[in-house]
């Protein structure tokens, strides 16, 4: 006489909800939480773009990343758009880089002066008339300004940091 | 073997709510500022509807988190400059910012603490987020707050506008807790 072992297959809701090994899909869940948690906190962070001093490249309310790993293996370069880190990095200021340590950086007749010579920006649409003094920029001191150059001088958010305050490449 | 686990597992429960009690009626001086500066950016924030009396005792309050000779120091690009002396002149400003109407919502954001050896006194840098009702723009202005511990409560003796891009040494609050 034959005998069958019948196993009780799980309810289908149940399989779909949890698997059929409920100890492999918790531990599934905890390494995927593990790995956004480390990728969106130190690789890639995820940021709302407000503000107007980076349009027309930059619009308000866009979703964007930073890379954080960037400038790992090479320093910032001129023309990349970074975020500049506050107290933190809860808000953070999204500028492009226009001096490089070292440099002279001035305004003159509205177009950025380095060393002497007008930088050419191809990325910016509004003119302006800014006049600033050449500056020198000390060996780890970079120059940042927004591509929306048409408000007045005085309220737009630009100059010099250091290379610390980078957060690092605002990745689109 | 399952009721060694579940002796371990009450155990971690029992020493985590104890270190948690602990921090909550003793905390150290750093969370102890932390909770006092969003207290204060609380006091700071209000609606378009308050009434002269709730304003006058909100002011009142905001007040209390600053020392008696306080000074101000602050330039918010585009919009003000401003400098206070003392603890009246606070509670003044307040007042006429308040009857201003609208409504404005104040927070400290990055509060990075760094106590002195005396534990007496401390170096707070953060960003003040303000948004002011029917306006579009935030306010984010990078400050740098100096507190003096008078009769266990921390007062704010000395605010100042740490200017991110012109600042060229990184303020020691910043560089404790950087990440």
């Amino acid at each position: 006489m034959a005998t069958t072992a019948e196993t009780e297959r799980p309810h289908w809701v149940r399989t779909v909800l949890i698997g059929r090994r409920p100890k492999r899909t918790a531990a599934r869940i905890v390494v995927l939480v593990v790995v956004c948690f480390v990728w969106f906190r130190f690789v890639l962070l995820p940021i709302r773009v407000q503000g107007m001093s980076m349009m027309p490249a930059y619009t308000e309310n866009r979703v964007n990343f930073v890379n954080r790993v960037a400038y790992l293996f090479h320093e910032p370069r001129r023309g990349d758009v970074v975020a500049i880190r506050t107290s933190g990095i809860s808000i953070m200021y999204m500028k492009r880089i226009i001096g490089l340590p070292g440099e002279t950086v001035g305004f003159h007749a509205g177009q950025a002066v380095i060393n002497g010579k007008i930088l050419d920006e191809p990325y910016l649409k509004y003119n302006c008339d800014w006049e600033l003094p050449p500056k020198l920029l000390g060996p780890d001191e970079y120059y940042f300004v927004g591509d929306n150059r048409s408000m007045p001088e005085g309220d737009h958010e630009k100059g010099v940091a250091t290379r610390w305050r980078i957060v690092g490449k605002v990745l689109l | 073997m399952n009721r060694w686990f579940w002796r371990a597992a009450i155990t971690a429960v029992l020493v985590a709510m104890a270190v948690w009690f602990y921090t909550v009626f003793f905390p150290s001086p750093e969370r102890a500022i932390r909770a006092r500066l969003t207290q204060l950016a609380k006091s700071a924030s209000f609606g378009g509807k308050e009434s002269p009396v709730a304003a006058m005792a909100n002011a009142q309050r905001a007040a209390g988190f600053f020392m008696e000779d306080v000074q101000i120091r602050v330039e918010l690009p585009g919009r003000i400059a401003a400098t206070v002396s003392g603890r009246d002149d606070v509670r003044e400003k307040t007042m006429a910012l308040r009857s201003f109407g609208g409504g404005l919502q104040v927070e400290f954001l990055d509060i990075n603490v760094t106590v002195a050896p005396d534990k007496n006194s401390a170096e707070a840098n953060l960003t003040l987020k303000g948004r002011i009702a029917g306006e579009k723009d935030l306010i984010v202005q990078e400050l740098k707050m100096l507190l003096n511990k008078i009769e266990g409560d921390w007062k704010i003796k000395r605010v100042e506008t740490v200017k991110t891009l012109s600042f060229s040494t990184p303020p020691a609050a910043i560089l404790a807790n950087y990440d």
